[in-house]
Formats: structure tokens, sequence, C-alpha cells
């Protein structure tokens, strides 16, 4: 068996393009999970009370469907239903987008409900707002104790964005599909994929716990 | 636009054995991945230095990875390096496999590490074997612990197994696709697809939940 690696040489600017869209779709479907997630988790912990059964349908199912599933909807059924077609970056965006807030309201859901109830009542019994409470006293120990959950979110979201690679994104994954069906050189070029994912990956996961062993105590009540 | 549902009844023959696939490949994935992760784990936990380094390292390649990559790899590398064409369902098990023993050894080492040192100590002043003290004291701790993150691993495999679809393993998302590009009936066979996922991935995360509550540890 020989392996020859200039395969990667020779296509380097194409697999490379496809890290950066790997890392754009990564980047912008986790601050727009993250958003969506606090959202969903504020109302359905502080919403009305109709909204409280939408929103825990909501995450319940995306829990249950696969992303692969949420992808190739939101790409080839979608535009059927709305009439609207969405480039396949960007129906990967919304299709991880809305996947992701699921689990990211979850987190959030959980960071806030870890803060004793005891404070909430000390401080509306202290004369705060019910936002007063939330914002001053609440979300600042509830976000630090969020963290680690939010640092293990990132690396799901980096590892799902290889799933776009089925709605032809042309990321990392899809970009070693290519380069490795034109060459007939899978080996190398998957081989080259994973080192190239755990080079991005394995660093979140442990700046994340670093990160969080020095705020810890921020969060302590 | 006008829909013709009747496409999911006509071909509910090949969506259930399809979904027959999708358990069998979450079964027997479990079936393979909870005994290898107790191996792995009891190695990175009490093996000699370089042997728990492996184990290691082996752990944290496998929880670095997208699990779609690894089945592509599998798919082509295994061929190769074993001079066996296995069939796509085998190597999409052997896939799945490889990274649920990784996050289940990692399940298994955190519950048995998450019993504190004082209590193993304690076992021991008392003149219990090493033996002894972890299956007396940690083990039946650790358990509980560890039962509820292998079941919410559960439902991740569940869903999981529909990446293997890209490797042509007839299982529900493979076959609900292959209908949809014979038929051209789009919209209807990707809704059905997603409807079975919820109507069979829904049940399971509301028990996982059940099972979470019913095993919660207060300390």
């Amino acid at each position: 068996m020989d392996f020859d690696f200039s395969v990667i040489a020779d296509h380097w600017r194409f697999l490379g393009s496809g890290v950066l869209v790997t890392l754009a779709l990564a980047g912008l479907s986790g601050i727009a999970s993250l958003a969506a997630g606090f959202v969903a988790a504020l109302v359905r912990l502080y919403g009305p009370r109709w909204a409280r059964p939408a929103i825990v349908l909501y995450i319940d199912s995306m829990r249950a469907v696969p992303v692969l599933v949420v992808l190739v909807w939101t790409f080839f059924a979608l535009p059927i239903v709305a009439g609207i077609t969405l480039p396949p970056f960007w129906a990967a965006l919304l299709g991880l987008t809305v996947h992701l807030a699921a689990y990211a309201a979850e987190i959030v859901r959980a960071g806030v409900e870890s803060v004793r109830p005891g404070q909430t009542r000390a401080a509306l019994a202290l004369g705060m707002s019910r936002a007063q409470v939330v914002r001053r006293i609440v979300l600042p120990q509830a976000i630090v104790r969020m963290l680690p959950a939010f640092g293990s979110l990132l690396s799901v979201t980096i590892k799902d964005t290889a799933i776009a690679s089925v709605i032809a994104v042309p990321e990392l994954m899809r970009q070693s599909e290519t380069v490795a069906g034109q060459s007939f050189q899978p080996i190398e070029v998957y081989t080259f994929a994973m080192l190239v994912y755990f080079v991005l990956l394995f660093p979140v996961t442990r700046g994340v716990d670093l990160a969080y062993r020095r705020v810890a105590h921020l969060g302590r009540s | 636009m006008t829909f013709d549902w009747s496409v999911v009844w006509q071909h509910r023959g090949i969506l259930a054995a399809a979904t027959g696939t999708t358990f069998l490949l979450t079964i027997a994935t479990m079936a393979i991945a909870v005994p290898c992760a107790v191996v792995v784990a009891a190695l990175r936990l009490y093996a000699a230095a370089p042997v728990r380094a492996a184990a290691t390292g082996y752990v944290e390649l496998f929880r670095n990875l997208p699990l779609i990559l690894v089945v592509y790899w599998a798919f082509y590398v295994v061929p190769i390096l074993t001079g066996v064409g296995l069939p796509p369902l085998a190597t999409g098990l052997a896939a799945l496999a490889l990274n649920v023993t990784a996050y289940n050894a990692e399940t298994f080492r955190a519950g048995i590490n998450s019993i504190r040192r004082g209590q193993s100590e304690a076992a021991l002043a008392l003149g219990m074997s090493r033996v002894q003290v972890l299956r007396r004291i940690v083990l039946p701790q650790a358990l509980r612990r560890i039962l509820p993150v292998l079941a919410s691993t559960w439902v991740s495999l569940f869903k999981d197994t529909s990446l293997v679809s890209v490797i042509a393993v007839g299982e529900l998302a493979y076959a609900s696709m292959q209908i949809r590009a014979q038929t051209f009936r789009v919209l209807e066979m990707l809704t059905a697809m997603a409807v079975i996922y919820w109507l069979l991935g829904y049940p399971q995360a509301k028990l996982v939940d059940w099972i979470q509550r019913r095993y919660a540890v207060t300390e």
C-alpha cells in the first residue's frame, strides 16, 4: 500500500476554502442558535402561559429528529411549501440553527433553574421587578454555569456542519468528497480531513474547560 | 401545487423494513459499544501508562470527529486495510460502534470518577480489597449516574443512524430519499421521513427525561 499525500498539497486551496466555509457556518449557526435558544428558554420560563407548550413541543421535536432530516427538509422541501429557494449555505444555516437552538434552550433553562428560587424570592421581596431579578440576579450566575455546556454545544455545532455536505454546502466534508472522488485517493484525503477536524475541535473542548475554570467562581452562590 | 400523499402508503413495506434496519443498527451498535466501552474505560482508569495513553487517545480522537466523516472513512479505508469488502450495513455498524464506544467510555470513566475518593479510601481502610471496593462501593453508585447518560446517548445514536445513509445502508433516511428520487414526490417523502423519525424519537426522548428524573442524584 502506498500513500501519496501530495494530493492534499495539489488541492490545498480547494480544501482550504472548505475549512473557511466550515468555520463560517459553525460560527454563524453557533451565534444564531445561541440567540434563538436564549429567547426560547426565557419565553418558556417567563413568557405567556400559552407559549410554553408550543416551545416545549418545538424543543422535544428537535431532540427527536436527526439533523440530517432537518437539513434535507429545509433544503428540498421548504422551497416547495414556502416558494422560496435558499442557496445551500443559507439552508444549512437555517436548518442547523433551528435544530441547535432547541439544545441551546435546554442549556439556558437548566442554567436558570440551577439558581436557587430563594434568591429570586429575596430579590422580589427587596422590591425588584421580575425583569430586574432575571437580569441582575439570575442571569449573571446562570450564564457562568452554562459555559461548559455551551462549549460542548459549540463542538457539536462544528461536527454537525459536516452533515451539511449532503445538501452540497462546499464545506470541508464536501470538498474532501470531491477531491477524493477526482483523485481516487480517498484514504489520504479523508485522513487529512480527520486531522483538520480534530485540530479544529480539540482546542474548542479544551479551551472552554480552561476558560470555565477561571470564571467558575463567579457562578457559585 | 398538488400533493399526493398516497405515495407514502404505497411504499409502506419498504419504509417499515427500513425502520426495522434503523432499530437494528441502534440496538446492534449499543450491544457492541457498551462492553467495548467498559474495556476502554477500565484501561483508561487502571492500565499501565502507555495503554492508558492509547485508550485516552482513542476516546479523544473519536469524540472530536464528525460521525459522517468516520462513516466515509470506514467505507473507503476498511476494505483497503483489511482486504475484505464488508457490506455497507457492517461498515456503517463499525463506524457507529467506534463513535459510540468512545462516548460511552467517557461516560463510564466520568461516572466512576464522580464517586468521591474518600469513599474508596474508607473502604480500603476497612480492609476491603480493591476489587471489593469497586464492586461493592463504587459501581453501585456510579451505575446510577451512568444509566441516564447512556439513555441520552441511545437517543443520539438512534438519530445518528441516519448518517450511514451516505454509504447506502438501507435505513429509514436512505430508503425515504431513494423513494423520493424514484417518484419525485419530494415534499411528501421528506415529510414522511421526518414524521416517522418524530413518532419514533419523541417517546424515546420523553423516556430519557423520565429516566433522568427517576435517577437524579442530589448531593
